[in-house]
């Protein structure tokens, strides 16, 4: 289990993340839902480790994030962050050299599954195949928890399916997956949960199925009270 | 830490094969010089082969801080940062591959020196007449030079581990500049002012090894207290790493 406990970023005398505090529980998918800017990255950044908060602590398993949580937490930043000089195999063999539950043979499907070539130049890639790359290296680990961010950023429509397909397809029982998306009504058929960030702060965190029954809303209808015009809901 | 140095060495290798690519075509002038005894040629073979030496070792450690400051202010900093290896860990692997390279280069270079001086020996009819054209040469560019092999060697020692230093002297600039700007734009300028002013005072503190008559000893008490400061330096950037720099 990720565990957040009043966790806050500052930049400057920007609040990035306002005392969060929250639970991802195994074998849940989990949409992260807000505008640019809500703290959705930095959250998704802090729980590997690449972003250090100011106040609060971050536990995976009951233990304070580190090394040893990197080996099971697999992340996918929306930024490209691949070495200019790297083809697609480049990338492969560095997972395969950093991270014990890397597979290559899952690589190489997804690879081929993605339309990409192993000879490719990863500076020459355009924004779709990037993003398509980026999300074969993270789900070619066999990780407890992935966290997705903006995985579908610049994939055409058709292209995004197949994808999700893949990343669903890739995940066991007891998998923790967090995928973050403006992308609100393409998430809603596969999560099981949604976290709502607004302004670095946690707006809201509910059970598809809950939301549903309870109050008879949809993530969308949500997501339209949260940020639409002069939305102020917080939990 | 290897797969770490391996990924290090792999982003300088560009700019050390055209070190080795230039060292070559002036190894080929000084041979050609030896060989056919061309005075012009041998000239700027000596005068590139030292130019590489000097300009290459120095790059070495340039372009380490600068591969460093990238690693830090860009997204490629996720390369090391998302793997399950401590701040140290991914430090140390820097500190060494470049230490190493430097080491290394250093070598390499002393050895094509040793190799050189060897054929010309063999091929200008004994040592003496190579010492000859040397100092004929070295007259022309009015350059008088001593050589005492232990010296030699102590300077050069006490040149690659300084040199270490005040790498490490860099990494830790970059570090604070990377953790209090956070990729602004400044960076490079303030990591620029932080080195100075760090260097300034590990500097300060080598200043307090006394003159000695016995310059071996003198020479040794650099090296270890150099050394010392390195490790201090390493310890402090793997910490700041740890627990403050976000990426």
């Amino acid at each position: 289990m990720l565990e957040f406990k009043g966790v806050t970023k500052q930049y400057g005398s920007k609040t990035a993340v306002n005392q969060v505090s929250l639970k991802l529980e195994p074998g849940k998918i989990y949409a992260m839902l807000g505008p640019n800017g809500s703290g959705k990255t930095t959250l998704m950044k802090m729980s590997v480790g690449l972003v250090k908060p100011n106040k609060g602590e971050i536990y995976y398993n009951n233990q304070l994030i580190g090394t040893k949580s990197r080996k099971e937490i697999a992340y996918m930043s929306t930024e490209p962050y691949f070495y200019n000089w790297m083809t697609v195999k480049d990338v492969g063999k560095y997972y395969e050299d950093f991270f014990e539950d890397y597979s290559a043979k899952r690589y190489e499907n997804l690879i081929q599954r993605m339309e990409l070539g192993m000879d490719m130049k990863t500076k020459t890639l355009s924004s779709g195949m990037m993003a398509k790359l980026k999300i074969a290296v993270t789900m070619a680990r066999k990780s407890k928890v992935y966290l997705l961010d903006e995985p579908l950023n610049g994939i055409d429509l058709l292209a995004r399916d197949e994808i999700i397909k893949s990343v669903l397809e890739a995940i066991d029982d007891d998998v923790t997956l967090v995928i973050s998306s403006h992308l609100v009504d393409e998430l809603e058929r596969v999560v099981d949960s949604a976290v709502f960030m607004k302004e670095g702060n946690l707006a809201a965190a509910w059970d598809v199925e809950d939301l549903r029954m309870q109050q008879g809303k949809s993530i969308v209808d949500l997501y339209r009270e949260i940020y639409g015009h002069g939305g102020d809901m917080t939990c | 830490m290897l797969m770490h140095m391996k990924y290090e060495l792999r982003k300088s290798m560009f700019s050390k094969m055209v070190i080795l690519l230039v060292t070559a075509v002036s190894e080929i002038a000084f041979l050609a010089g030896v060989f056919l005894k061309n005075n012009t040629a041998l000239m700027w073979g000596i005068t590139g082969l030292s130019m590489c030496a000097v300009v290459g070792i120095f790059y070495i450690g340039i372009e380490s801080l600068l591969t460093f400051h990238k690693d830090l202010n860009t997204k490629q900093s996720y390369m090391l940062f998302m793997t399950p290896q401590t701040s140290y860990t991914i430090l140390g692997a820097k500190v060494l591959q470049n230490a190493l390279a430097i080491f290394a280069a250093g070598a390499f270079f002393v050895l094509i020196a040793v190799l050189d001086v060897v054929t010309a020996t063999i091929y200008m009819d004994g040592l003496q007449a190579l010492i000859d054209m040397v100092q004929e040469l070295m007259k022309n560019i009015s350059v008088q030079i001593n050589i005492e092999p232990q010296n030699i060697i102590m300077a050069v020692a006490v040149t690659l581990v300084s040199w270490l230093m005040m790498i490490a002297t860099g990494y830790l600039a970059i570090v604070l500049s990377a953790t209090i700007l956070a990729g602004k734009k400044l960076s490079g300028f303030v990591s620029f002012v932080l080195y100075l002013i760090i260097n300034f005072g590990a500097l300060k503190i080598l200043d307090l090894v006394p003159y000695m008559k016995n310059q071996t000893l003198q020479g040794c008490l650099v090296i270890a207290l150099s050394f010392i400061i390195t490790v201090i330096l390493y310890l402090i950037s793997g910490w700041i790493m740890e627990r403050k720099l976000s990426v």
